[in-house]
């Protein structure tokens, strides 16, 4: 019942090889494999490498390009929370992020279930829906969820745009058809025999669904979660349009300081840093605790 | 199944034939076949007793959702395409008054779109070409088991999972006038102009496009890799094949699949992309990136034009459309367990 990462797979029938083994299925030369994986790990690593030396430097160093810092103080991380107001931001950003990941991850499981394992009229037009809506442009979608929130305000009284629950409505949008993909492809790895023994015991739909499939498919449901969570994370399309600076995310909130610090003096650079270190860091440690589940997902629908 | 084929044949001692590789179906269980998609084939007997109760109110909850989140908004999306929409009328968009085609032949005519959609489409395949051979050289290095591997695949995924505006910021500080690249490039005796303005800002972006979406390409390359069977690298070995020769003609062909789906995925997500150049460049952007998704964004939130606007998303919409359609036909939906990972 292993989850449909291919890579683990490989980890089970090839590591074990004998040393002739590993010669047959080499692929590279050693020399070239040494330089292939040296470049690649120094284009990924010194920029990395430099986000850290600059976010413990001073703007000035920054700004005349030094790569080392002139002195090392660790002040930017004690200002960015009121100056970059990361502290709000980053608030904002789990809140809403959050619960985007739940109710996405909740609503997916049932309609991926019914999805993967009935058959009915329209089914596979929905499936290509999902992997359609994963690729509208966001522009697209801007626009009229602005109006229609702009419109609740007008007609019905209730002020959606500028509160983290327009963010949250919007977020669904784009997260629920990825969830619920991820979660189709996750689901079509279980094995049937459990939920057929489960029904010749006498279980309900809804029995099945929570009894088995539930407790079975925790590693989906979280990876479905992740991903929703990162897009709300990760946007700053629609963040930049509604929210107002009480409930901005974290990435608004540094992107305008980036672009407010533009005016003639030296531009905040060591607190950026910082602040992107920040912001990144989440999303980081999310991946490498799930990592071995994430990565199917990564390539599922091609989510980012 | 390539493996069986060529043992019977052995055992035949007939002519040894050389099955080629098929990448397309590796080994299938065919246990999978009980997928519901298999209409064609008859319904199988077990599947019958659940047949009468499909619990298809499941689908309600989600269902409901996408068609208010997601459907109703894209229509009203388009339909305001055709509106006479700005700062004035949007309060009130029910009774704009409806001017038809006149917005998309604006837009066509009177704005930079169609060098909008050159800049995003030339851009995005600039950075596909170039990140493709990246990914390859770094699935096919990562391939075989050494040490310390698991950490060089976590190193290799780290620009991907990296949220796009951390990277904007990151690269737009690295870029500044003056800044680390400039002393660096000064360093080894090129004098480079400006990075985030002028006609070099189109490169810019393509750079670090590159550099945050190789990994994709790395993923699918090596989910690719795992459908090699152990067999034809045997085969190969025996043959006494080259590295090069056995990449070239052996592996390779293995890859053709995934990696074309990588490059519809990308191009998708490159013409999409709305948060690198934005962030990266700040508005106004130089006109050298004013790709679709910024255009269309500016005409709406800084000259409130709002119906031009639609329709631009409109046209984004189509051209998306494109790459999009031929990734709906190549994926399978009930046989592949998730696209480009083949079983």
């Amino acid at each position: 019942m292993s989850t449909s990462t291919a890579i683990r797979r490989d980890t089970a029938t090839f590591r074990p090889g004998s040393r002739r083994q590993h010669e047959v299925t080499r692929l590279l030369p050693t020399p070239l494999l040494v330089i292939v994986i040296g470049v690649l790990a120094a284009i990924v690593l010194v920029p990395m490498l430099y986000i850290f030396l600059a976010s413990i430097n001073t703007d000035i160093s920054v700004a005349r390009g030094d790569f080392w810092p002139a002195e090392v103080t660790f002040e930017n991380y004690t200002k960015i929370w009121t100056s970059v107001g990361l502290a709000n931001g980053l608030m904002n950003s789990v809140l809403v992020a959050g619960s985007t990941a739940v109710v996405s991850a909740a609503v997916s499981v049932s309609t991926a279930y019914v999805l993967v394992r009935y058959q009915f009229r329209g089914r596979l037009t929905i499936l290509r829906g999902l992997l359609a809506l994963q690729s509208i442009p966001g522009t697209l979608m801007l626009l009229p969820v602005f109006v229609l929130f702009s419109s609740a305000a007008t007609y019905l009284g209730v002020r959606v745009i500028g509160t983290q629950w327009g963010l949250f409505l919007t977020y669904l949008t784009f997260a629920l058809p990825f969830s619920t993909w991820v979660m189709v492809t996750y689901l079509r790895g279980l094995p049937r025999e459990l939920e057929e023994a489960a029904r010749i015991d006498g279980a309900s739909n809804l029995g099945v669904l929570f009894r088995i499939i539930l407790p079975l498919s925790w590693p989906g449901i979280v990876v479905s979660g992740i991903f929703a969570f990162l897009l709300g994370w990760n946007d700053v399309l629609f963040a930049s349009v509604m929210t107002r600076p009480e409930s901005q995310t974290a990435a608004v909130a540094l992107q305008v300081f980036g672009s407010s610090a533009e005016g003639g003096a030296i531009p905040f650079y060591g607190q950026m840093m910082a602040s992107a270190l920040v912001c990144a860091a989440p999303v980081v440690i999310l991946y490498l605790i799930f990592q071995r589940y994430l990565v199917g997902g990564l390539t599922a629908g091609g989510v980012k | 199944m390539p493996i069986n084929s060529r043992e019977e044949s052995l055992l035949e001692g007939g002519s040894v034939t050389v099955t080629p590789p098929r990448p397309a179906e590796p080994v299938t269980p065919t246990v999978e076949n009980d997928e519901p998609g298999g209409t064609k084939g008859g319904q199988r007997r077990r599947r019958m007793s659940s047949e009468k109760n499909r619990p298809l109110w499941m689908l309600i909850p989600g269902g409901t959702l996408m068609v208010i989140i997601v459907v109703l908004p894209m229509l009203l999306g388009i339909y305001m395409a055709t509106l006479n929409l700005d700062q004035y009328s949007l309060r009130r968009w029910v009774s704009a008054p409806f001017i038809g085609a006149e917005n998309f032949v604006e837009a066509l005519t009177g704005t930079p779109l169609i060098r909008a959609i050159w800049l995003s489409v030339s851009y995005s395949l600039v950075a596909m070409i170039i990140t493709l051979p990246l990914g390859i050289a770094a699935a096919v290095a990562t391939q075989n088991s050494f040490k310390g591997r698991g950490i060089v695949r976590s190193v290799f995924l780290i620009p991907y999972v990296l949220p796009a505006f951390v990277v904007a910021t990151v690269w737009r500080t690295m870029f500044q006038p003056g800044g680390i690249i400039d002393n660096a490039l000064q360093g080894i005796g090129i004098e480079s102009g400006l990075w985030l303005n002028g006609p070099n800002s189109y490169w810019t972006l393509i750079i670090v496009q590159i550099w945050a979406s190789w990994p994709f390409i790395y993923l699918l390359a090596l989910s690719g890799l795992q459908a090699v069977d152990h067999e034809v690298h045997e085969a190969s070995a025996i043959d006494g094949a080259l590295w090069w020769n056995k990449l070239r003609y052996v592996v390779f062909p293995y890859l053709k699949g995934p990696l074309s789906l990588a490059f519809l995925i990308g191009m998708l997500h490159h013409i999409n992309n709305f948060t690198l150049p934005f962030v990266l460049f700040g508005l106004p952007a130089p006109s050298d990136v004013e790709v679709l998704p910024l255009l269309t964004y500016v005409t709406s939130f800084q000259s409130f034009r709002f119906g031009l606007s639609a329709a631009m998303a409109f046209v984004s919409l189509v051209l998306v459309a494109i790459p999009l359609f031929v990734y709906l036909r190549a994926v399978k939906l009930d046989d592949a367990e998730t696209p480009g990972v083949r079983k």
